[in-house]
């Protein structure tokens, strides 16, 4: 008990700001959105300018439900151009030296999707803000959608089981990967089972964003699309971790470094388990899932060590 | 258009577009963000320039597409940012939601659309066909004749969308091509006299502005009452733009010499029998035209709109009532409709006219010249209209195969 009791003083200790966000809010019960986004303000402070799009996060995040509200300083904006408004808001303050922290908060449908090449675009040129994506891998406010990280074998209303399917039969896209990838000062993954973990990376977050643009893409399950018990979703992403289905790492001008090694990792099957959108997928499916899994870790590995053998140009370094 | 000696003067050579990028200087936006494309690069271009050279202090935002410009600008200006803008055809409707949602949202913006055609690419030509396709989008739409006009509408512009009884964004048009390249002598204002006429913003009530810490929100509009009390309001300021925008040009005239009649400005109006309705840079043949066929006797008129959204019915009813024919000319169709978009609007006031019949001309699409002798045509035929003949409701004058004897006619005794 006692170990655990420290444990979370940890985390705690991290949360140096007021919960803005009023109690009762119009969120499934565990929702891995919500925690998230009490999350962020509590650490990072209640100064911040949120920005988000149609989504889950609309009827709470963005006055939609002015019953159970919050008491940040929102924009609401479109999926299409959500990049672009957070540096409209980063660039005007900047200009009129308003001290400030952008958080362009938004799901996997935008910043995969139909909001990426913005996203893109924001990155190649070094916005100053905080891109945070929490990731529940579909489209989950309209309906439960596959979208570009819904994983392999998935089933969602889009990739129904059928006569002749079974489910998403592609891969997921490496969105972390492909943000790292533009050289940003910081990028991070991170999920809901590491809170200690996802509070530092916020802190380097804030700091670095001073820098330039910033990416955290954060695992965030969805109790009602990915069907799973409400009191699982922790345990969700700690399987997600332990199995290395989604690894914990951070990138410093793309330099990239694990921040939580797992020693023996688990058979991703103990990870699908917990949620019914994986409940159609065969042993077939799932080895086809687990290389995937471990292609894309020995990717990040190998990247990892590259990094660390190549110089980066002295115009990258901050 | 009327001017009056001034005792200092900068007339420059330089083109529609290098106009709209001085005016945006002179107007020292805090954020600019643009995507190229043809014919409206040269703007950005010219702003980057300015940038580089350290005389224009802006943010400026190289977007990685037109629908990113939109957002950023809009954001920037529901900040509190004075923010710049400029499209033309597929740019404008790639960044059509975001036009749609900065609408919604009341931002103040300026952006110049550089008028050209949307069919295809490879119909790369001046028309109206985009501004048509994003009219109903809840912007205040301006239309510049010539080069003068496009920088003079962009300041004043400045003044209409960022006032705070009206708060919003405003897009000025002008033909790509004809304008857009096109050098002409330009009086370049001084920066003193447009910090003079932008300073009335200053003195008034500051917009409300999303600022940080602050707890304020916006962008998502509302449902049900909300809705309707946010989109009420939004009409109402542009029902009000209308006579803002006729006192910002009579202001202008008092500092820069120049005013050009607000909503409307008529050439030849008060005694005229015919009229031909027009924007543009079509309108500078008209009234040269107009100029010829009234030294042969016929009295005809121009009416030029210099405002389109909100539609200057009113003083459009004035100008018009009583004449003998009226013949509206536009650069753009209105599917669905036979005659022109201009048209087809004006026609919803023609009670008001005490008579006065309508015809409809389609010219100038996909960079057919309007030419002096296309002008002369259809004065020809509203004059055969006020006497008392049949002609065709809609004439497509550069495109005579169109014209079917068959087809709806207006007029005959």
């Amino acid at each position: 008990m006692a170990a655990k009791k420290g444990k979370l003083t940890k985390v705690l200790d991290h949360l140096k700001h007021e919960d803005p966000f009023s109690k009762g809010v119009a969120f499934c019960p565990g929702c891995g959105l919500e925690l998230l986004l009490r999350f962020i303000p509590q650490v990072l402070g209640n100064d911040i300018v949120i920005t988000g799009t149609p989504s889950c996060s609309a009827p709470v995040l963005l006055g939609q439900n002015n019953q159970s509200w919050h008491k940040l300083s929102y924009f609401g904006t479109l999926m299409t151009g959500a990049a672009a408004n957070a540096t409209g808001l980063a660039r005007y303050y900047k200009k009129a030296g308003i001290d400030n922290t952008v958080v362009c908060f938004n799901g996997d449908g935008t910043a995969a999707d139909i909001g990426f090449g913005n996203l893109s675009g924001a990155a190649e040129r070094n916005e100053p803000f905080i891109y945070i994506c929490y990731d529940n891998e579909g489209y989950m406010n309209t309906g439960i959608q596959k979208s570009g990280t819904t994983p392999y074998g998935a089933t969602t209303t889009t990739t129904p089981k059928g006569s002749i399917s079974k489910g998403k039969n592609l891969r997921r896209m490496n969105l972390a990967l492909k943000m790292a990838m533009h050289k940003i000062p910081y990028a991070a993954t991170a999920t809901l089972s590491d809170l200690d973990d996802l509070a530092k990376k916020l802190l380097k977050a804030k700091e670095a964003k001073e820098r330039g643009f910033v990416f955290l893409h954060v695992l965030a399950p969805c109790t009602t699309g990915w069907g799973h018990a409400p009191e699982n979703t922790i345990e969700v992403c700690r399987r997600a971790v332990k199995t290395n289905y989604f690894p914990l790492w951070e990138a410093v001008n793309g330099k990239i470094k694990m921040t939580k090694e797992v020693k023996k990792p688990k058979p991703v099957k103990t990870y699908t388990e917990l949620s019914k959108k994986f409940v159609n997928m065969t042993e077939e499916d799932h080895q086809i899932l687990q290389d995937d899994v471990d292609y894309e870790f020995c990717i990040l590995g190998g990247l990892s060590q590259l990094e660390g053998e190549c110089q980066l140009p002295v115009s990258a370094e901050d | 258009m009327i001017t009056k000696a001034k005792e200092k003067t900068q007339i420059k050579v330089i083109t529609g577009n290098a106009a709209a990028a001085t005016a945006a200087k002179l107007a020292c936006p805090d954020v600019v963000a643009a995507y190229p494309i043809t014919p409206q690069t040269e703007i950005i271009e010219q702003i980057s320039k300015f940038h580089a050279n350290g005389e224009m202090d802006c943010e400026l935002i190289t977007v990685e597409g037109e629908n990113s410009a939109m957002n950023a600008v809009t954001a920037a200006s529901l900040a509190g940012g004075r923010v710049f803008t400029a499209t033309s055809s597929w740019g404008l409707v790639f960044m059509y939601d975001a036009v749609l949602a900065a609408a919604g949202s009341r931002a103040p913006i300026v952006m110049v659309n550089v008028n050209r055609e949307t069919p295809g690419i490879i119909a790369v030509s001046s028309g109206q066909q985009d501004m048509i396709s994003t009219r109903d989008a809840g912007w205040i739409f301006l239309i510049a004749e010539d080069c003068q006009e496009v920088l003079d509408l962009v300041l004043q512009a400045y003044r209409l969308a960022e006032d705070y009884d009206i708060q919003v964004p405003v897009m000025v048009h002008y033909d790509g091509f004809y304008l857009s390249y096109l050098s002409e002598g330009v009086d370049v204002p001084f920066q003193e006299d447009v910090d003079t006429f932008l300073s009335v913003l200053k003195d008034q009530p500051q917009r409300t502005k999303l600022t940080p810490g602050e707890g304020l929100g916006c962008g998502s509009h509302g449902i049900l009452g909300g809705y309707l009390e946010l989109r009420h309001k939004h009409v109402s300021a542009m029902e009000r733009s209308k006579e803002k925008f006729d006192q910002i040009d009579k202001e202008y005239e008092q500092i820069f010499g120049r005013a050009y009649g607000g909503q409307i400005e008529e050439y030849r109006m008060d005694d005229a029998d015919v009229v031909l309705v027009g924007s543009g840079s079509m309108c500078g043949t008209i009234k040269t035209v107009i100029d010829e066929k009234r030294e042969a006797g016929i009295k005809v008129g121009l009416l030029k709109m210099r405002m389109f959204r909100p539609f200057p019915g009113e003083v459009m009813v004035e100008s018009l009532k009583g004449k003998k024919a009226i013949g509206v000319v536009d650069r753009s169709l209105n599917f669905g409709h036979k005659g022109g978009p201009f048209y087809t609007e004006l026609k919803s006031f023609e009670t008001k006219f005490e008579g006065s019949p309508m015809v409809s001309f389609i010219d100038g699409v996909a960079n057919t010249d309007i030419t002096t002798a296309n002008v002369a045509t259809m004065i020809d035929t509203i004059c055969d209209l006020a006497a008392g003949k049949e002609v065709p409701e809609v004439t497509w004058v550069s495109y005579p195969e169109a014209n079917d004897p068959d087809s709806a006619k207006v007029g005959g005794q």
